[in-house]
């Protein structure tokens, strides 16, 4: 028996029990198919800022630390946008989920079966053919169950199972097609994308186009208080979530501020059902406990926040040992996230957990452990807002979070601030932008 | 108590007394001193408080009336209380607290909500009119405050004043922190504390044993839902460790020398005391020695001292004694001689006159019929030889008072065990024997000694006059130079009277008794060069100690 986490129009308790796992199999689960790819010209997702002029060398500024040991799955919002032009999966998501080619030019269902068929001139950056059995070499490295089930047809072509494997998560980054670099150690892993890294130097990396006719990338990183220096130094491309860096780039005529998508969310994650908790604390006045650019958390269309309905991913409910009067009163959140901090502030400003609870920051390895812990009341974090895979992102919640109470407090978004001319990008479901064909 | 004992304490108390005394008065008046040094310094240190609070309010009031001045001006700050920038209103009490140099900045309007809070910039909209109302009824417009902070509340110092703009009032709420640094800066050294006692603690832990102590009063301004006014103290104190820590090296060093002293005087009491005991304990243990049959025992000394004059003032007292008991023993002897002599003349002539009596009738029968003289004699032949036989048994009597000894060594024990053989009969008595092994042959005759034995064993038996009772003989050393014999039993035992007539010749509380026994048992003792005494006590037996001196002839 498993626990569900549901959660209602805004607020998330465990309201019942899970009768199988859809991980488990059994019973011969629907496949549930893609939504249907955008028309050609469809434009919804593409970032538009004039006319595109001709240039050799794009600068982009990025505000974390870009390592090439975490490629291809990016940690932070710099290796997104660095990473997601280097390497490719075999489909994209566009920003309303609708799949692109990627590193596959096709697809089909077919006997419950995913079956791929990989671009004709795809290519790693040392030139040679990518082939099914890359893929699968990749695969096995950062998911074997899913190589495991994965059958190969031909050179470019290979099967999945569909059971398991929501269509979307081919797009994930996880699954992003690479080999090791002949350098092994710290070099960068070769990829398939339309770039590929050729100076090593962490402060500026260069990245050449694998096809002609797109600008060079000169990546440049600079710590997030400097973004504004960035911009006087001449970057063409930044994500920020700075409102001082926002205002300051408004007031430049050669830049456009583009919001992007709402892509993070905070979260208030709660051991017990704490009824402090459940009280009327006027959440909708917390986008002005932030200083960035957010909105009270809501989730827009068809289905619901991810991490509202895990009933399928079998999370198994830990006993609560410590209850409520075992725990700290603290609003716990990770000293390393300002809006987190400010998160926090305002609920105790609004009283939650009742007077003379506190907000307490801690460092990023020390909240990592308390959250897994659960010894305090309650922790403020951040979540993507989109997964490609619900239940492999919940495998980051803690064990306890299945038995608790989940909050969703505020969606916050950052702003592309891109120099007037630059090519097309393309945003992604995650997110990710990307520099589009010309 | 002994005289080491209280030469002792005489010591101890001349010496310890007055030392205890010193230190304790030392302890007392270094306290008074130094107590009284610590309070003026922390009733100094609390007038300094007094002034750095009114300073510290004053510019308080200064900062704040600078912020009611510049809110007006501030063109962004009143669109923004018109529903403008939201952002810059919320973050405005930050910026200016901090240009202000203030710890607690609230900006409240008239009904108590917060529009924009410095030290916590997310309880905005949150409200809390009772702040600056208690605040401006507290004395002196400044009150102790415990803040709202995100982490945690925070004590400050705050003030309150109040701006109108657009037409409506606002209150601005100032103040500085009371933290660990606040009172640090207050603090001139490390011997004084400054603390805050805030209710319901005002009974600040400051124990006055170990502190000295004093109070600045300030009000306090509680938080919650129920707040008020009430006084908080910030409290002063001065460690008395300092002078814990003098007082017990001073009590270490007084208790140091105390013992080092104690022990001088111990060893100096103990060894003047043996030196002055020890003759006194030889004088009184030689003293012992002395007894009417014992008078030979030496007082010599060659101290110049009290003690030698004491020693030679017993000499001459026992060689009184001596020449006294040698006179006392020639007149009992001379006495013994005229009862004897007397008795002798008695006894001879009751013997003499039956004789002389049948002489008489015998010359009366001669003279007038001679023929009858034949059964005359027939007639008294009996009682001339009954005379002859009273006098024989006198005459051997009275050869028994003047035996004459042979002076050679004699093993007592075998003595004792061969006379206790020819005890035949003991009627219900116990005889027992406690010989001590390896004894020292005694320098008697051993027919003088089973005489002495049969006397007194006899007369021990006799005394328990047929009853159950005990005899019991002992023989053990007498020091290096003699044996001694004792012979007890559990029977009548005498009176002082009787005691003191025991030993005359004759004397005797036996039906039948010579009542020379005891009197031949003594001087044949004495013949021996032995010594002769009696323990007794009337219904508890007597107990006979005959001590004879050891050697080969």
């Amino acid at each position: 028996m498993h626990s569900l986490l549901v959660l209602s129009h805004r607020r998330g308790v465990v309201v019942g029990l899970l009768a199988a796992a859809c991980r488990a199999g059994g019973g011969g689960p629907r496949v549930e198919l893609p939504p249907p790819a955008p028309a050609p010209g469809d434009t919804t997702c593409i970032l538009a800022h004039g006319r595109a002029t001709a240039r050799d060398t794009l600068t982009l500024a990025v505000f974390d630390p870009v390592a090439a040991a975490h490629a291809p799955l990016p940690r932070n919002e710099g290796e997104r946008l660095v990473f997601g032009q280097l390497y490719e999966s075999l489909i994209r998501l566009d920003c309303q989920g609708r799949p692109l080619p990627g590193l596959a030019k096709s697809w089909e269902e077919a006997s419950d079966r995913w079956a791929f068929t990989l671009r004709d001139n795809a290519r790693f950056w040392d030139g040679a053919p990518v082939t099914a059995r890359d893929v699968l070499a990749s695969w096995r490295v950062r998911d074997p169950a899913l190589a495991q089930g994965a059958v190969v047809t031909d050179d470019h072509t290979l099967t999945v199972p569909a059971a398991g494997n929501p269509f979307q998560r081919f797009a994930d980054q996880v699954l992003a097609v690479t080999k090791a670099a002949p350098g092994g150690g710290g070099a960068w892993p070769i990829g398939t994308g339309d770039y590929w890294v050729t100076s090593g130097d962490p402060e500026a990396l260069v990245a050449q186009p694998m096809r002609s006719g797109r600008p060079a990338l000169k990546i440049v990183t600079a710590p997030a208080s400097a973004s504004r220096d960035a911009l006087d130094a001449g970057a063409d491309l930044l994500v920020t979530d700075d409102p001082a860096t926002l205002e300051y780039a408004r007031t430049l005529a050669g830049y456009t501020d583009l919001p992007l998508d709402w892509s993070r969310t905070y979260v208030l994650l709660a051991p017990g059902r704490d009824k402090a908790l459940a009280g009327d604390l006027r959440l909708e006045t917390l986008q002005e406990a932030v200083r960035r650019d957010a909105r009270p958390a809501e989730w827009s269309g068809n289905g619901h926040y991810w991490f509202s309905d895990l009933s399928s991913c079998g999370l198994l409910p830990v006993r609560d040992t410590l209850g409520a009067a075992g725990r700290r009163r603290r609003i716990v959140y990770n000293q390393s996230d300002r809006s987190a901090a400010d998160v926090a502030a305002r609920l105790v400003g609004l009283g939650a957990l009742g007077r003379g609870a506190v907000a307490a920051g801690v460092p990023p390895a020390a909240f990592e452990s308390s959250l897994r812990a659960g010894g305090d009341a309650a922790y403020v974090l951040e979540l993507p807002r989109r997964v490609y895979d619900a239940c492999r992102a919940a495998v980051g919640l803690p064990a306890w979070g299945a038995a608790g109470t989940v909050e969703p407090l505020l969606d916050v978004r950052a702003h592309a601030i891109v120099r007037r001319g630059l090519p097309r990008m393309a945003l992604d479901w995650d997110g990710t932008l990307r520099l589009a064909p010309p | 108590m002994t005289f080491r004992a209280r030469l002792l304490l005489g010591f101890g108390a001349v010496v310890l007394v007055p030392l205890t005394v010193f230190g304790l008065r030392i302890r007392v008046v270094m306290a008074n001193r130094l107590t009284g040094e610590y309070q003026q310094r922390v009733t100094a240190l609390v007038s300094v408080i007094r002034a750095d609070l009114d300073q510290r309010s004053a510019g308080i009031a200064l900062r704040l009336a600078a912020l009611r001045d510049a809110i007006p001006r501030d063109n962004r700050f009143r669109a923004a209380l018109q529903g403008g920038e939201r952002t810059y209103l919320l973050d405005y009490a930050g910026d200016a607290m901090q240009l202000a140099g203030l710890s607690l900045l609230q900006i409240q309007d008239e009904t108590g909500r917060i529009v924009s809070s410095g030290h916590f910039r997310n309880e905005y909209d949150q409200s809390d009119p009772a702040l600056p109302r208690l605040l401006a009824a507290a004395p002196a417009g400044t009150a102790l405050v415990e803040a709202r902070g995100a982490e945690a509340p925070f004590l400050a110092l705050a003030r309150v004043d109040s701006l109108r703009l657009g037409g409506r009032r606002f209150t601005l709420v100032g103040g500085v922190a009371v933290d660990s640094s606040f009172l640090a800066r207050l603090t001139p050294d490390s011997e004084l504390t400054v603390a805050i006692a805030l209710p319901p603690d005002t009974a600040f832990g400051a124990d006055p044993a170990t502190q000295v102590v004093s109070a600045v009063a300030v009000p306090f301004v509680t938080s919650g839902d129920s707040a008020r006014l009430v006084p908080a103290r910030i409290v002063v104190s001065h460690s008395l460790s300092s002078l814990v820590a003098l007082r017990r090296g001073v009590a270490l060093s007084f208790l140091v020398a105390v013992l080092v002293t104690g022990l001088i005087a111990l060893l100096l009491a103990s060894w003047l005391s043996t030196r002055i005991s020890r003759p006194l304990t030889a004088l009184a243990a030689k003293t012992a020695d002395v007894d009417m049959d014992r008078l030979d025992v030496a007082f010599d000394s060659d101290r110049s001292d009290e003690i030698g004059a004491l020693t030679r003032l017993l000499g001459a007292m026992t060689e009184r004694l001596r020449a006294g008991a040698a006179r006392l023993r020639e007149a009992e002897r001379r006495l013994a001689m005229g009862d004897l002599a007397r008795q002798v003349n008695h006894d001879i002539k009751n013997g003499l006159i039956p004789i002389r009596n049948v002489f008489r009738h015998f010359g009366q029968a001669a003279g007038e019929s001679p023929d009858r003289l034949a059964a005359a004699f027939r007639d008294r032949q009996a009682t001339v030889e009954s005379s002859i036989s009273y006098l024989e048994t006198l005459a051997s009597n009275y050869a028994r008072l003047y035996p004459q000894p042979v002076r050679e060594s004699c093993d007592v024990n075998a003595v004792v065990r061969d006379t206790i053989s020819r005890v035949s009969d003991t009627g219900q008595a116990e005889l027992r024997l406690e010989l001590a092994d390896g004894l020292a042959p005694a320098r008697t005759d051993a027919l003088v000694l089973r005489r002495i034995l049969d006397n007194l064993i006899g007369n021990a038996l006799d005394s328990l006059a047929a009853r159950a009772g005990r005899v019991t003989v002992t023989t053990e050393a007498n020091g290096q130079a003699g044996v001694r014999v004792t012979v007890a039993d559990t029977g009548n035992g005498m009176t002082k009277d009787e005691l003191n007539r025991a030993f005359d010749d004759f004397y005797t509380t036996k039906p039948g008794g010579t009542g020379l026994g005891l009197s031949i048992v003594r001087r044949l003792v004495l013949d021996a060069n032995g010594a002769l005494r009696v323990e007794t006590r009337p219904g508890a037996g007597s107990t006979f100690i005959v001590e004879l001196p050891v050697g080969r002839t």
